[in-house]
Formats: C-alpha cells, sequence, structure tokens
C-alpha cells in the first residue's frame, strides 16, 4: 500500500496525486455505464492535473478527494470525496465514483464510502453529510440508503435525462445512522 | 457610491449594486465566513471574483449607503438554474429582515425578468422572517437538511425553498 490513509479489508484510501491525472482520463475513456449523469463524457489528464493541484491550494481544504485502491495490487479503482467542507458548521458533501464498470457489483465501492464515511465523522468529526443524485441514478440511490443516508427533499429540474428535465435527490447522514448502516454492513458480510 | 444602485434591484430598505475595488475596506460586510480578512486579500479577492462565472452583488441600506451584506448568484448553465446564497455583515442586528428583503428583491427579478426556470435559496430554519418572505413569493419548500447549520450552542436544519418559473412548462418526473 503506498500512502494509505483508510485501510479496508480490500480496498484502502490515499491522497489523490497529480499522477493519477491519466488513470482518471483512462477510466473516463472506457466509460459505459449512463446511470450517473447525463453521459459519460471524455476527459483529459491535463484538465485532471489541474484540478489535483488545486486541491491542495487551500489549508484547511475545501474539498477533500481520496483514490480509493485494491490492496491486493495498488491498482487505482476510483474516488470518494467530501467536498464544501465547512469546518465552522462542520458538514460536507459525500461523493463517489469507482471505474471502469468491471470493477463495479463487487463491493469495493461500498467498503471505500464506509471509510471516506469513518474519516468524515470521526478523524474530521463532522456532524451531518449531505449526497445529491439525479432521480434516475436509482442505484446511487439505492447504495446511499444502505449506507443509511434519509432522503431530504428534491431539487426540482436538476438536469437533463433522457430528453427532459429530471429532478434531484438529496440525502443527509448523521453519525449514529451512518454507525447502524455500517454495523448492518458488516454482519451482512460475516453471514450473522 | 449610490451612483451603482440598481433600480430594478432596489426595494424598500436595501438596494444591490456591483461590488467595486473601493469596497475592499469593507470587506467583513460582503465576504462570507467568519474568518478574519484584510483589504490587501480582499483587493485580490474581488479582482478574481470579477473573471469569475458567478456574480456577487453588495447588499446596501438605502438610508445610508452602507454595506450589510452580499448576495451570490451561481449557474453552471447560462442561468437556466441560479443558486442564490446571502452573507449578512456581522455586525448587523437584522440579518434575517435583510435577507427577507434582498430575496423579495432578487427572486422576482430572477424568475419574472430573467427567465431563470428555478431560482434555488438555502437558508436556516430559524431564519423566519427570510422563511416568511420565500413563501410569500410563492417558493416552495424541496430541500431540509437536518442539523446543519450550527448555532450557538444548538443546530438547526438547513432548507432549500425553489422558485419555479410558471412559464417553463416541465412535467413533474
Amino acid at each position: 500500500m503506498r500512502n494509505p490513509i483508510m485501510v479496508g479489508e480490500r480496498v484502502y484510501l490515499r491522497p489523490l496525486e497529480v499522477a493519477d491525472a491519466e488513470g482518471l482520463a483512462s477510466i473516463d475513456a472506457v466509460e459505459t455505464d449512463t446511470f450517473m449523469w447525463r453521459g459519460p463524457m471524455p476527459s483529459s489528464p491535463l484538465g485532471h492535473e489541474k484540478w489535483i493541484a488545486k486541491l491542495y491550494e487551500h489549508r484547511p481544504p475545501k474539498d477533500i478527494v481520496f483514490a480509493v485502491c485494491l490492496k491486493e495490487d495498488d491498482r487505482f479503482i476510483g474516488l470518494v470525496s467530501v467536498y464544501a467542507v465547512d469546518f465552522v458548521n462542520r458538514v460536507g458533501e459525500t461523493g463517489s465514483f469507482l471505474g471502469p464498470a468491471e470493477v463495479r457489483d463487487k463491493g469495493y465501492g461500498t467498503e471505500a464510502k464506509h471509510l471516506l464515511l469513518e474519516y468524515c465523522f470521526d478523524r474530521l468529526h463532522l456532524h451531518v453529510l449531505q449526497s445529491f443524485v439525479l432521480e434516475t441514478n436509482t442505484r446511487s440511490s439505492a447504495a446511499l440508503a444502505k449506507q443509511g443516508y434519509s432522503l431530504a427533499g428534491r431539487t426540482k429540474w436538476a438536469d437533463i435525462k433522457n430528453g427532459r428535465y429530471v429532478d434531484g435527490n438529496a440525502y443527509d447522514l448523521k453519525r449514529d445512522e451512518w454507525l447502524a448502516a455500517r454495523d448492518a454492513w458488516l454482519r451482512s458480510r460475516s453471514g450473522d | 457610491m449610490g451612483e451603482m444602485r440598481i433600480v430594478y434591484l432596489t426595494g424598500e430598505c436595501v438596494y444591490l449594486r456591483p461590488l467595486v475595488l473601493a469596497d475592499k475596506d469593507f470587506a467583513p460586510a460582503w465576504h462570507p465566513g467568519p474568518f478574519l480578512i484584510g483589504a490587501a486579500q480582499a483587493e485580490n479577492i474581488l479582482k478574481d471574483e470579477a473573471a469569475d462565472p458567478g456574480l456577487r452583488l453588495a447588499l446596501v441600506r438605502k438610508e445610508t449607503d452602507e454595506i450589510v451584506g452580499s448576495v451570490k448568484l451561481r449557474s453552471n448553465d447560462g442561468f437556466r438554474r441560479c443558486l442564490v446564497t446571502f452573507h449578512l455583515a456581522p455586525s448587523m442586528s437584522d440579518h434575517d429582515a435583510l435577507r427577507a428583503e434582498a430575496l423579495r428583491v432578487i427572486v422576482p427579478w430572477l424568475r419574472d425578468q430573467m427567465e431563470v426556470m428555478v431560482v434555488s435559496v438555502e437558508m436556516a430554519g430559524d431564519e423566519a422572517e427570510t422563511i416568511a418572505a420565500a413563501e410569500e413569493l410563492g417558493m416552495v419548500p424541496s430541500v431540509r437538511l437536518r442539523e446543519f447549520v450550527a448555532r450557538a450552542g444548538c443546530r438547526v436544519d438547513s432548507l432549500t425553498y425553489q422558485a419555479l418559473n410558471p412559464r417553463w412548462e416541465v412535467k413533474d418526473a
């Protein structure tokens, strides 16, 4: 493992590096799923390099983005993040993205997300987190519900999908709710 | 600076105007957040924000021409959808009333003149005058984030109200 910050059973989180820019562009280039937003969008490593460098300009940071890596071979398989961190109100907005498609549906995303939530609640001591997905993204909505998030409302006409404006679902999560969800997830993994 | 007053963004007690370089000397009044900001840093922020796609306007008390806060307008789709956030000067004691009046000025302009489809405004659950103003304006509550705002000794919910433009006939999902 290289620079691990949060370590799980199969994945670990490390700081995102400028050197990951090419990996991110490669993931975007082979994207086949369209459930997340409008659709796949190609990206340039140069753009990612600029964005990653910018993440480290602020102290304390506004956005904290982890690289998700496999423990077995250090392969970089995506990002988990907390954006717009507000250290006064102790809140932030979480997001995650794993790719390419072949690494999804293996439980890596759930494991990485619980590591992120542990970082947010138990290291940064944030009080509440929010997350946002398009209503058409039922897959991410289901994942959020499993991680303990509650539906906090719907914003109208949040984006375009399938030729029409669709709403967005907002979620929030407090620490005790996350702990209960993580316990349930750990029990399900151990077969209890 | 009263000559910069935007005539169509003027209410009973407050008006909005563009920020100018001289406002660097009053940065705590318009710059969001509780942290200290000096004039030199404020000058850089004003110059940087001038190139920013978002727009921050000074909120000014009509009677005194004093900056009492600021309003930030953000849109990433050419003002089809717009998020409005407020900052009130820490020295003011009538935050809720000032924010409510600013809302009464901003929302009709964005929705009815600028043809914005949906105007979103975040407010804290204890800002009763702002909430009342939002409801008077026909805004609808869309999101309630629990305990999202820290107050001295307690926490309150964060509310998002949205003004939907009736001229956009978009069917419900």
